[in-house]
């Protein structure tokens, strides 16, 4: 079975039109009766009437002594009676009009209704008494012109109906068009809010109830949706924040822990290399003093004792790095001298094909930092810069910020940016991963113990600082150490204390 | 002649330490625990202990604690090279060498020396701990 799907206007106007071809036929042919029946009631009336009318001036008065006022009579019935025919007889004789039909024959009987005997002639005959005269009044009527203005008022009756129905479909379209919009405006907000788009309101102007109420529920139910989605947007928004965030925070904490174990590994190794340099150097040192100053052998025991020591300052290195920061005395100092007297230092070492620049701010506080700590900062930084930039020409510039709201994604807190920055080979994002970790060096052997930068990465975390690093292979690599600055409510503490 | 008292369980630093003492005139004794050390406090009349931190069964800090309550008179160095046991001793914050030493004072040590140290580091350290006792 197929299932038609087509507008509600057209349904509408299907419908109207449908009811209307039941019931206008009804309509039609109940009617065309009444008129009918009405036109055919009224002629018969009229020319029973007139018949009478003539037959009584047949009875009262001289028509049927005389052959002449009788033809008068009957040819006034077909003038003004709109007869066919009209005769009578009187004892056998017959006395026509001239003016009747000549093709009609005399009829002996009364019709009874309209149109009986199929000869489109209504007859009538009457009796006509007088002094001895017992004769016949006969009379037929064209029954046609009464035909004829039943047709006409059929026909008109027909049109009405046609008017009428044109009218009612018209009505019908008008209405199921207004009815329509307000659904179709539902339908497209419907639509648009199935394909996400909440924004557009159902405010739909209809006088019907049902509508106005339907569409008042729709509204409220997108209202709500459109609430539901906000929550669920922002709901999401937060999850993605919170997920970021978490990452981070993990990567920073297995950053930490492999830190801290190599931190704890190297703390075990450097207290069994002290306890093997104790032997070393002591009995080296006896030994010294047991031979002869003459001996050949004092040199290389001397030598001796120098790797001794060297191996010492390395593990003091590495202690360095598992938080032997104890002997740091953590207090508010000025970077900028700092700075001036690493670069005095390092500038003895720096080739010349190298450029230093500063670019230090105005303005610049005290940090929370121990003085020598920094200082080793700042010749570890400049030396990797220049390292970088072996063998070629470059610019190693450095500098001061003061940052006053800085965010590290946990709290925000006044601090001061040192950053190092050269024009260097740069380094592979895996390198920069890694840089930090103990014993990780891009050095040959012999270079260098790998150490420098996870003890530099030990002292910044020491001071309550961070370190960055961003690199670019072929452009250069920029160090960045955040110092946690002193604010002046802590400047004001610390002056007041040792007087207090 | 002063008495000292070597405890220190690496061998080769209890042979280091006896050597530049005896031949800068002490009688040097040595012992590799802290429990033969109290057994040889009271056996023998001693003047100093020089002692490691970080030994098995009784650490240098209860050591330390011990004499303090049993031999007061006896002058005490702590000596540590610092770190950690290793991995399966595993701190979550590295105590340092001179928090080792820092503890070790707390305890009562008169002093503390980190290793590696010169034979004049011993030296002047025992000295100044005498020295101390003298003054």
């Amino acid at each position: 079975m197929v299932r038609l799907r087509t507008s509600f206007a057209t349904y509408v106007s299907v419908c109207v039109v449908l009811v209307h071809l039941v019931l206008l036929p009804v309509l039609f042919f109940g009617m065309g009766y009444v008129i009918r029946k009405s036109h055919e009631d009224l002629f018969v009336e009229h020319v029973r009437t007139f018949a009478r009318v003539l037959a009584e001036e047949f009875e009262v008065g001289v028509g049927l002594d005389s052959p002449e006022r009788t033809e008068d009579l009957l040819d006034l019935a077909i003038i003004h009676g709109e007869a066919r025919y009209a005769e009578l007889l009187d004892q056998g004789r017959g006395v026509r009009s001239q003016l009747s039909s000549p093709d009609i024959l005399s009829p002996r009987h009364t019709d009874l209704g309209f149109g009986q005997g199929g000869d489109d002639i209504y007859f009538i005959v009457l009796p006509v008494v007088h002094a001895g005269h017992n004769a016949e009044l006969r009379l037929g009527f064209d029954e046609q012109p009464t035909r004829d203005r039943i047709a006409l008022a059929l026909g008109r009756m027909l049109w009405l109906l046609a008017a009428y129905l044109g009218v009612a479909v018209g009505i019908a379209v008008f209405l199921s068009y207004r009815l329509s919009r307000p659904i179709h405006r539902l339908g497209d907000v419907s639509r648009a809010i199935a394909s996400g788009d909440y924004a557009q309101a159902l405010n739909v102007s209809t006088g019907i109830r049902e509508l106005h109420e339907l569409a008042s529920d729709l509204e409220g139910m997108r209202r709500e949706l459109v609430g539901v989605n906000h929550r669920l947007q922002a709901k999401i928004k937060e999850k993605e924040i919170s997920e970021v965030r978490r990452e981070e925070l993990q990567k920073q904490l297995r950053h930490r822990q492999r830190l801290e174990t190599v931190g704890t590994l190297a703390g075990g190794i450097a207290h069994e290399i002290n306890n093997v340099l104790v032997p070393i150097i002591l009995f080296t040192d006896t030994a010294l003093q047991d031979l002869p100053p003459s001996s050949a052998s004092r040199a290389d025991l001397v030598r001796v004792l120098a790797a001794a020591r060297r191996a010492k300052d390395v593990v003091k290195k590495i202690l360095t790095f598992s938080r032997e920061l104890d002997d740091a005395k953590v207090a508010p100092i000025d970077l900028r001298s700092v700075l001036t007297e690493g670069l005095q230092l390092f500038s003895v070492l720096a080739p010349p094909s190298i450029e230093i620049r500063t670019e230090i701010d105005q303005g610049i506080p005290l940090v929370k930092a121990d003085a020598t700590l920094a200082l080793h900062l700042v010749i570890n930084l400049c030396t990797n810069a220049y390292q970088a930039m072996e063998g070629a020409e470059g610019v190693l510039t450095v500098g001061l910020r003061y940052q006053e709201h800085a965010d590290d994604g946990s709290v925000v807190q006044p601090r001061v940016e040192f950053w190092v920055s050269d024009t260097g080979h740069g380094m592979d994002s895996m390198t920069v991963e890694r840089i930090f970790e103990p014993f990780f060096t891009t050095r040959s052997v012999g270079q260098g113990t790998g150490l420098g930068l996870s003890v530099v990465h030990g002292i910044v975390e020491s001071f309550g600082g961070s370190i960055a690093v961003e690199s670019e292979i072929g452009a250069g690599t920029t160090f960045r150490i955040f110092f946690p600055a002193v604010t002046r409510a802590e400047l004001i503490d610390d002056t007041a204390a040792p007087a207090a | 002649m002063h008495s000292i008292l070597v405890i220190d369980d690496e061998p080769d630093v209890r042979d280091a330490v006896k050597r530049v003492l005896d031949r800068a005139g002490y009688s040097v004794r040595t012992t590799d625990s802290g429990v033969d050390a109290l057994a040889e406090l009271g056996r023998v009349r001693t003047d100093v202990v020089i002692t490691d931190i970080i030994m098995p069964k009784i650490d240098g800090v209860q050591l330390i604690e011990s004499i303090r309550k049993l031999f007061p008179a006896v002058r005490i160095i702590a000596i540590s090279g610092g770190g950690n046991f290793g991995i399966s001793a595993y701190q979550p914050t590295a105590i340092t060498t001179t928090a080792y030493l820092a503890s070790a004072e707390l305890a009562g040590a008169h002093m503390g020396l980190t290793k590696p140290f010169e034979s004049n580091d011993l030296i002047q350290a025992i000295e100044k701990v005498l020295g101390v006792g003298h003054a």
